[in-house]
């Protein structure tokens, strides 16, 4: 049976921290059994003799390289040095993997618990409890039900889209990625080549900000509207990413909320109380109907028409006519 | 409270934990597997496997440094703790995903309009620690931001009624009705998904019920004692709400501008259309609640089946219609070009954008959320539990 790759893993990250000198791939290959078992012994003059199993060290170096890539996603800073003989070798060194010291009280041991359970996405609810893994084994303290210190709260960050993770990791390498987005109205997505500064995530729904290649400029995309993959493109970044990304104020503008105008309508007693706590003065008109002034942004003309009979637009003209062109295209059933 | 998500076993989780196991058990000798599992968040059962796998590495298999490490079932003994060197086993730095995962989180509960600030204290100096300790690590993780919503003050009330264990009275809004009632509600848990709900025994309607914050209209902390039955909390990873399979079918048609009733709308399906638009089918208990949105759509969309709904929502639209027949101005304005005045709202520059034109647009996103469900007067009773 195959040696598991947990198992292999281990053994190649103790063998990289115990050493005091670096570790040709030769010597790795024969002190870890899972490669000497699926590979044979590393034979130093494997690569010149006929014999040698050439297709096997292919398959070892393939195996290697990616076991390097998974220890250095957990963190491990591993060097590569040459040798006199022009050999390579592997190591890492213990002043380079140390964490600091760090100490923390049980108040913080108990917030740093509840962040830990918070994300719903497997990559990075991973990640949390392997951090706190390493702080507990730096000592952080135990016994705390984040829970009890933190009256019932659990908060949660969903996860539901599969352009997450991708663009997860080309934001933190700096990548530039290619996906087809769809715009709200268009019928077909299109692809956009991006590079990507910022995700974030408002009323539970994830948006990427990022510089446009095609479109030469800023923009923000809202991952649910990402169709099929999101690739790599090989090169760097050619726009200068700002300090400052800012998702939320886009599309909270989108959402209607930077309203710099008001609105007059008339809305019936006791309906609508949304409107009401939005209002900034509410009369009574007696007659069964209220005059309220609320906030006019994006987005007002379709909400106000969700109320039916219970909302008369007054003022502006142009909410009028737009709340009637809507509620035309309903009556005409 | 509701388990960690369940996760597929991963080698790369496995390996972090067990290099991590390894400094601990190292300064512990002896230590309790329950212990050690509860200080790892995992169960038993897996450290189990942890204890099975360790034993097969060390530095080299030839030269016998394999970590003797075993258990009698209850406790867990290290027999060759010099096998790694002196200073091979301290904890090691955080990865540039553990500083993110930790420090996003962390920053995003900090920022919880009602949070007691004792916790919110304890979160930002533990996160000041984090950063410091994680240095370059930490830096990937300004790039990744949430945000929860909630409403300071409903939360403050809402947070201390359940440590205090006490009842509570609200007057709550219900979108799908339009209307506000009051309601006596034993408070379970505080649930931050997007925006915050309070999950509460419902002593009006005998069932369980969630509440969303910013529809609190009024709430109070009463006298009473809080006496929630015992109820098993459910995990949350799939979503607050989930129709039930017996819930009536309503089938709604929408162009590319109404597409976004997909993303908003637990649905069992969503069939493309030629047009660009969508063929999308869901249930809910209450029909009748979706007549706003067959409103909203106007002309981006229309509610095929059931056709009583169809025509609720026909019929009052006419009959909002005659308000403004009757009012001064009323076709006036709209004659004037009005389409050129929608032209120019679209086009608004603002940033110019990607999504600004056809998304839900203001409010809607919240609004409509959770109208299928959350506003109902039965739907977290029984048959729905499973998600909450």
């Amino acid at each position: 049976m195959a040696i598991a790759k947990a198992e292999r893993l281990m053994n190649l990250a103790l063998c990289l921290l115990g050493t005091r000198r670096p570790l040709s791939k030769r010597e790795l290959r024969d002190s870890i059994e899972a490669y000497h078992d699926a590979f044979g012994p590393g034979n130093r003059a494997s690569s010149a003799s006929g014999d040698g199993p050439s297709g096997n060290d292919d398959s070892f170096n393939r195996m290697f390289e990616r076991d390097k890539d998974d220890l250095r996603e957990l963190g491990l800073v591993i060097e590569t040095v040459e040798n006199l003989d022009g050999e390579v070798g592997y190591l890492a060194r213990r002043d380079n993997n140390r964490l600091p010291p760090i100490t923390l009280d049980a108040e913080e041991a108990a917030a740093l618990g509840l962040a830990a359970k918070v994300w719903q996405q497997a990559r990075l609810a991973g990640a949390a409890s392997g951090a706190l893994h390493k702080l507990r084994a730096a000592g952080l303290p135990e016994d705390v039900d984040p829970y009890e210190a933190h009256g019932a709260l659990e908060p949660r960050i969903p996860v539901h889209e599969a352009a997450f993770e991708p663009l997860m990791l080309a934001c933190r390498d700096r990548r530039p990625v290619v996906f087809n987005y769809r715009k709200a109205t268009a019928a077909r997505p299109e692809p956009r080549t991006v590079e990507p500064w910022a995700l974030e995530c408002w009323r539970g729904h994830w948006y990427l900000a990022g510089f446009d290649r095609d479109r030469g400029a800023e923009r923000v995309f809202r991952l649910s509207r990402i169709t099929g993959r999101v690739r790599n493109r090989t090169g760097s970044f050619t726009a200068e990413v700002p300090d400052v990304v800012t998702v939320r104020e886009t599309v909270a503008s989108w959402a209607g909320e930077n309203a710099d105008r008001s609105a007059l309508i008339r809305l019936r007693t006791g309906a609508g109380y949304p409107l009401r706590a939005k209002a900034s003065s509410v009369r009574e008109l007696g007659d069964g109907w209220d005059e309220l002034e609320i906030p006019y942004g994006h987005g007002l003309d379709a909400w106000l028409v969700e109320f039916g009979p219970d909302v008369v637009v007054l003022e502006p003209a142009e909410l009028r006519a737009d709340v009637v062109d809507r509620l035309r295209a309903v009556a005409k059933g | 409270m509701a388990g960690k998500p369940a996760r597929p076993a991963n080698a790369i989780d496995q390996t972090r934990r067990m290099l991590s196991l390894v400094t601990y058990l190292r300064e512990r000798p002896g230590a309790r597997i329950e212990d050690v599992a509860r200080a790892f968040g995992i169960t038993e059962d897996e450290l189990v496997s942890d204890l099975d796998v360790l034993p097969m590495c060390g530095t080299s298999f030839r030269g016998g440094d394999l970590l003797d490490i075993d258990t009698d079932g209850e406790r867990i003994w290290w027999h060759n703790p010099a096998a790694l060197g002196a200073d091979a086993a301290e904890p090691l730095r955080l990865a540039a995903d553990e500083a993110t995962a930790l420090l996003v989180a962390a920053r995003a509960v900090a920022t919880l309009p009602g949070l007691r600030e004792s916790d919110r204290q304890a979160l930002l100096r533990a996160t000041a620690k984090v950063e410091a300790a994680a240095g370059e690590a930490a830096g990937a993780s300004s790039r990744l931001s949430v945000t929860f919503e909630s409403e300071g003050g409903v939360f403050a009330d809402v947070d201390r009624a359940i440590s205090e264990r006490r009842r509570l009275w609200i007057r709550y809004y219900s979108p799908a009705r339009d209307e506000v009632t009051e309601r006596e509600i034993d408070p379970i848990r505080l649930v931050s998904v997007g925006h915050t709900y309070v999950e509460a025994w419902c002593r009006r309607s005998e069932a369980r019920r969630t509440f969303r914050l910013d529809r609190v209209a009024e709430i109070r902390i009463l006298d009473e004692p809080s006496a929630p039955p015992e109820i098993e909390l459910r995990d949350l990873s799939e979503g607050l709400v989930q129709p039930a399979a017996e819930d009536p079918e309503v089938v709604v048609e929408v162009g590319p501008g109404g597409r976004w009733v997909a993303e908003y709308y637990p649905h069992d399906q969503a069939e493309e259309l030629p047009d660009g638009g969508l063929r999308i089918t869901l249930r809910t208990p209450d029909p009748a609640s979706l007549r706003r949105l067959a409103l909203r759509l106007g002309r981006d969309g229309r509610i095929v089946a059931p056709q009583d709904l169809a025509d609720s929502a026909r019929d009052a639209a006419r009959e909002a219609l005659l308000a403004y027949d009757g009012l001064p101005d009323g076709d006036e304005g709209l004659h004037g070009g009005h389409g050129g005045l929608r032209g120019g709202l679209q086009e608004a520059p603002s940033g110019a954008r990607e999504e600004r034109q056809g998304d839900p647009g203001g409010h809607s996103p919240s609004a409509v959320h959770h109208d299928l469900h959350t506003v109902q007067d039965g739907p977290y009773g029984g048959r729905r539990e499973q998600r909450l």
